[in-house]
């Protein structure tokens, strides 16, 4: 028997009671878009359905990079001399950025947006069967792991 | 010894500067071209104490035949409107024809990948599907995994007690992206047993998982919460997984090529056991 996503998000401290304190003041919608989404993945991960946590976890890392690194443009921008934020571009360029300039915030992993790209059907059809329980299971972890390091950073 | 110091800090300055505003340009391009995928950007002739930098984009451009290269020259401060130096000399062609020229050409290619270069972007996914792209990243020394490393896939103990032959398992992958690596840093001898550092694949390149990252896989919880755990490897290799178990390494990155050297030098283990699937009675 594998864990549960019931028992999984319940031991995820971060996305029961999120803080979500990276999040600048000023982005309130996007903060409302992320507790929205964390109330329907705790409830689809309480119901045991594994396609919609896929499809929420996946998209809640996507909202949690897109607010952390727009909140931090200007940062980047005085580490490297220059920075521009492509809010237009998707999971796998913000995951870039986040790898390259947040490393010691822990890194996402390239499996993470292959797993938020079994949205499209081709996608998934290029994974076994099973792909759907693990990636729910995966995404999970690597979704409460990325909001407790965030939450972290913006304590500081 | 401190005016050395000094000349050091702004020559690495200028450097980063420099890679950062290439970064960028590549970025820009990246995203301005919708109609074409970037394959590779390299940054040749590599000087970044000269007013003009070097940069070669390889792209792929579905129904679009590249003759020669395109050039372009602008200011590296494009952005903010300047037109003063840095300057980027830019040439882009498709990886098909950079191909043509290095087999009929090889003298004139030799300039964009001998000398000093340092590779900015490459699409690994893009590089790999065709086999004569993957030259590619001998030519430009792009290396995306450390010597040694095996390539697999988590088996929950549910899917190995269902299985019988390890090439079922296999084909069930099918052409899945490996989920995790591991380079071996021992293996008994008579090939029962081993360790091996755990590897993740992040921007296309094959990295040790630090102790925290390890933590957010179900194989790792999995095992920890004392239930089975199995890897399969790309060609075959079963292993159960025995622990995990953290060490502290300075060595390793050295000794085993790894492409990164962790910051603390602690690396998460895994132990194995060589396994078979469990033999299923004759119908």
């Amino acid at each position: 028997m594998i864990d549960t996503l019931k028992s999984i998000c319940d031991q995820c401290a971060h996305l029961r009671d999120p803080q979500l304190e990276f999040i600048p003041q000023e982005s309130q919608r996007q903060k409302e878009i992320i507790l929205r989404d964390l109330r329907e993945l705790i409830a689809a991960a309480s119901n045991e359905q594994e396609r919609s946590v896929v499809l929420l976890a996946g998209s809640l890392i996507e909202a949690a990079l897109y607010s952390f690194i727009d909140g931090q443009s200007e940062y980047i921008s005085q580490r490297r001399g220059e920075f521009t934020f492509h809010r237009e571009h998707d999971l796998s360029s913000f995951v870039g950025i986040f790898n390259r300039w947040f490393s010691d915030l822990g890194r996402i992993p390239d499996i993470i947006v292959a797993y938020r790209n079994t949205t499209h059907i081709n996608r998934e059809l290029e994974f076994d069967e099973d792909i759907c329980p693990r990636a729910a299971r995966d995404l999970l972890r690597q979704l409460d792991a990325l909001l407790g390091s965030l939450e972290s950073y913006a304590r500081i | 010894m401190a005016n050395l110091a000094t000349f050091d800090r702004n020559a690495r300055s200028r450097e980063a500067r420099i890679r950062a505003l290439l970064d960028d340009l590549v970025q820009a391009h990246i995203e301005a071209r919708p109609l074409t995928k970037m394959a590779l950007a390299v940054w040749y002739q590599k000087s970044p104490s000269s007013e003009t930098q070097f940069l070669l984009e390889l792209i792929v451009a579905d129904g679009f035949d590249f003759k020669g290269f395109h050039d372009d020259r602008l200011s590296l401060l494009w952005k903010s409107g300047s037109e003063g130096q840095p300057y980027a000399n830019v040439k882009v062609t498709s990886v098909d024809y950079f191909l043509d020229l290095l087999a009929g050409h090889p003298a004139e290619a030799a300039q964009y990948h001998e000398g000093t270069l340092e590779v900015l972007y490459f699409n690994k996914d893009l590089l790999s599907k065709d086999p004569s792209y993957s030259t590619l990243l001998d030519l430009f020394h792009i290396v995306t995994d450390p010597g040694g490393l095996m390539k697999g896939w988590y088996v929950t103990e549910d899917e190995f007690e269902k299985s019988s032959t390890v090439q079922a398992l296999l084909s069930r992958r099918g052409s899945a992206r490996p989920e995790l690596g591991i380079v071996k840093v021992w293996e008994s001898p008579d090939l029962e047993h081993c360790r091996g550092i755990l590897h993740v694949e992040i921007q296309g390149k094959w990295l040790p998982l630090s102790p925290q990252g390890v933590r957010a896989y179900t194989y790792y919880a999995d095992a920890q919460s004392g239930r089975r755990a199995y890897f399969i490897f790309e060609g075959g290799a079963l292993y159960e997984v025995l622990r995990f178990e953290v060490k502290t390494a300075p060595e390793y990155a050295s000794r085993f090529g790894l492409l990164e050297q962790a910051p603390d030098d602690r690396y998460p283990e895994v132990y194995l056991r060589s396994v078979r699937p469990p033999a299923r009675p004759a119908a």
